[in-house]
């Protein structure tokens, strides 16, 4: 039971912290399907970065993955900023946009994988083998039964990810930027005319929205999978936008989305295991997070209020 | 350069604007993987030149036994045929204002059904098996498509979220069974189909080679033109593109919107449907589990490229497959990994994307030509007038 709400945990905070970043680049008005390709070339830039430094630094070093995740973020960040000029400054569909910077994300990171480690490694393999991060069980948290199990056995990315959270959550909410930012999404005329600068901020959402993404994305390389291959690309940034869609574009109910995600998925295979059915069998629990997606929206859709001005480009001109 | 940048911006302001959009992408991807590959220490030439080797349209050096160019060739057809197919369900969908990127999830479930269906029933005969592997495609596409269209009319999501979802939720459940039900233990996929019910015509011999020939590409080609009819001649087609134009007027001008969301995704579930079984029963024959092709966003790049024409995407998808399909071969002789094909692909894509901004650059630069050009007959006007006061 305690392991369900572990993986749970570490499952979800990834998931947030994209979902975060998707919020960031809507809330100021641009479309953001690109999460699944931010994250994946993040976690790309992050994990050579972190082959690169463990040839240096030596295999254990626990260093290299805050390293790797400040590389995923600046990453995601650069290669955010090909969304960014295709909506704000070329003013391409954002839909499509969204589409092409994923398919290039996965056409980019599956060549250069292969590229690096003919480089680096000398071998021929499409994966980047990263170490697995260290876990810690906070003390007298632990102990609470069911629930302490959110304690145990924790990655150190969790906090971090808590922490950018609340951060984020502060920037968007209680800041002049995230006031502005919000009203980009809403109504960009009327920030245009309180003197506000429309497409500066929207960069700088897309942006942040890559950063973001990018952390998710090195999170899931380090702790569930240990490696950086082409099978990053599971989906997860959907999953992601399904959770923003879900949570109505506020931090506070998408955090408790992503939550719920992340137990049914941890609890999903644990009820596979605790059934002794055939590993066959786990095909059909791995893909409770993508039905139950489906179910909530279905439920839930309806009466969102996605931001106004979502999907526009801006025109100065415009009324 | 100057005339240069004006023949450009005047190509780009004409009548085949699209068209001219589509050729500049191609040359920029052309020089951008020309320059990848010089980085990368490879001569170019030899490489574009092995892609067309590769898919039998220019000679190879030397083939095995019983193979030549023509048998590339029907390969490179083969792929082409679910290629085509798949563009257009991409290209019915976009028209409408949808996007279905859904398309390998819809090939894959399509495929699945008629694999098991008739596949697997050797005492089917031959004409009749492909015809029903046909419709079992086009049923188990159709209500795939129409399945995402409901979602989207009647509880307002996303296609595109919804449409990875069910992609996912399909590679999972087929490859559940497949791996139960239906495994080769040999090759760990799943079981070969029946020759009968097979789209692709095995083992014809041609001119002395051995040629796989395949069926889908006759019904490619005839969609494409259905598809233009459709969309250029009749109600329907109008109202479609009514929908994807403007909802709001649409609406306003007597169009049942949610109706024709349902209908248009339907109908790209259909040739989504197509495409899987020319694509499982015809080039592949077998279905890896848990796999959904690369073809599904591919055909995006096709689309996108071939300017969401039905027979514009014909072209496209041709120039695309060259590169899809030649890779193996381009990989083994000049030593680049394969993958770069997608990377090929994608590159296409993002410039083909940049069509709006290339024209309004165009439009620009046009602008500021016939700006130019009136300032300077202004002036020579002013300049008569001087002369004439005096």
């Amino acid at each position: 039971m305690t392991k369900v709400f572990t993986d749970g945990l570490s499952f979800a905070m990834p998931l947030l912290i994209m979902a975060v970043g998707a919020i960031y680049s809507e809330k100021s008005g641009v479309t953001n399907l690109a999460i699944e390709g931010f994250q994946g070339f993040g976690a790309f830039i992050g994990a050579l970065l972190a082959v690169l430094l463990m040839n240096v630094m030596g295999e254990g070093s626990q260093a290299v993955i805050y390293l790797a995740m400040l590389g995923a973020a600046v990453g995601g960040g650069v290669y955010a900023c090909l969304h960014a000029l295709l909506c704000i400054k070329f003013r391409a569909n954002q839909v499509i946009s969204g589409v092409v910077v994923n398919i290039l994300a996965v056409a980019l990171t599956t060549f250069f994988t292969s590229a690096a480690n003919t480089a680096i490694n000398k071998t021929l393999s499409n994966k980047l083998i990263l170490g697995v991060s260290k876990r810690f069980t906070v003390p007298v948290l632990s102990k609470i039964p069911a629930v302490g199990g959110f304690f145990t056995n924790m990655y150190p990315f969790e906090l971090i990810i808590i922490v950018l959270v609340i951060f984020f959550w502060y920037l968007m909410y209680r800041t002049r930027f995230g006031m502005m930012l919000r009203a980009c999404g809403e109504n960009p005329q009327a920030v245009d005319a309180a003197g506000g600068d429309v497409e500066k901020t929207r960069w700088i959402a897309v942006i942040i929205s890559g950063a973001l993404s990018g952390i998710g994305g090195i999170c899931f390389a380090y702790s569930l999978l240990a490696n950086f291959s082409p099978s990053i690309y599971l989906g997860y940034g959907y999953l992601a936008i399904a959770a923003m869609i879900f949570g109505n574009w506020n931090i506070n109910t998408t955090a408790l989305v992503c939550l719920i995600f992340g137990l049914a998925k941890s609890g999903g295979y644990q009820l596979c295991i605790a059934m002794k059915l055939p590993s066959n069998y786990s095909d059909l629990f791995l893909m409770l997070p993508y039905v139950l997606t489906m179910l909530l929206l279905i439920f839930f859709s309806k009466k969102n209020h996605p931001p106004k001005a979502a999907g526009e480009p801006w025109d100065k001109g415009k009324r | 350069m100057k005339t240069k940048g004006h023949f450009l911006a005047r190509r780009l302001n004409g009548r085949y604007a699209s068209v001219w959009v589509s050729v500049l992408a191609i040359l920029l991807t052309i020089i951008t993987a020309g320059i990848l590959l010089l980085i990368m220490g490879k001569n170019p030439f030899t490489a574009f030149y092995c892609f067309l080797q590769g898919c039998g349209l220019a000679p190879k050096t030397n083939y095995g036994g019983g193979s030549g160019m023509l048998s590339d060739l029907t390969d490179f057809l083969n792929y082409l045929a679910p290629m085509m197919l798949a563009s257009l369900a991409f290209i019915v969908g976009f028209k409408a204002g949808l996007f279905n990127i859904g398309i390998a999830g819809q090939m894959l479930i399509s495929g699945f059904a008629a694999t098991v269906l008739v596949g697997y029933n050797k005492s089917i005969p031959a004409p009749a098996a492909k015809i029903l592997v046909l419709l079992v495609g086009i049923a188990v596409g159709g209500l795939t498509g129409a399945l995402v269209g409901f979602l989207k009319y009647k509880f307002n999501i996303h296609e595109v979220v919804s449409t990875i979802m069910i992609n996912y939720i399909i590679s999972y459940i087929t490859g559940f069974f497949i791996n139960n039900n239906y495994v080769d233990m040999l090759t760990r996929t799943s079981r070969v189909c029946s020759p009968e019910s097979r789209l692709t015509l095995t083992g014809v011999v041609i001119g002395g080679v051995n040629c796989k020939v395949p069926i889908g590409i006759a019904i490619a080609v005839v969609m494409a033109f259905v598809v233009q009819f459709i969309f250029d001649r009749t109600c329907f087609g109008f109202e479609l593109k009514a929908v994807g134009l403007n909802r709001k007027c649409a609406r306003y001008i007597g169009v049942s919107v949610g109706r024709r969301i349902v209908m248009s995704m339907a109908f790209s579930g259909i040739l989504a449907g197509l495409a899987g079984v020319t694509y499982y029963l015809g080039y592949t024959n077998t279905i890896i589990p848990k796999t959904l092709v690369s073809m599904g966003y591919d055909s995006i790049s096709v689309a996108l490229l071939g300017n969401s024409s039905p027979v514009g995407s014909i072209f496209a998808a041709i120039i695309v497959t060259i590169f899809q399909q030649g890779a193996n071969y381009m990989s083994s002789m000049v030593g680049v990994a394969k993958e770069i094909a997608s990377l090929i692909t994608g590159i296409l894509l993002l410039y083909a994307s940049c069509g709006t901004y290339m024209k309004m650059m165009a439009r620009g630069a046009l602008q500021k030509e016939l700006d130019r050009a009136d300032d300077a007959k202004r002036a020579a006007f002013m300049a008569e007038e001087g002369g004439e006061e005096k």
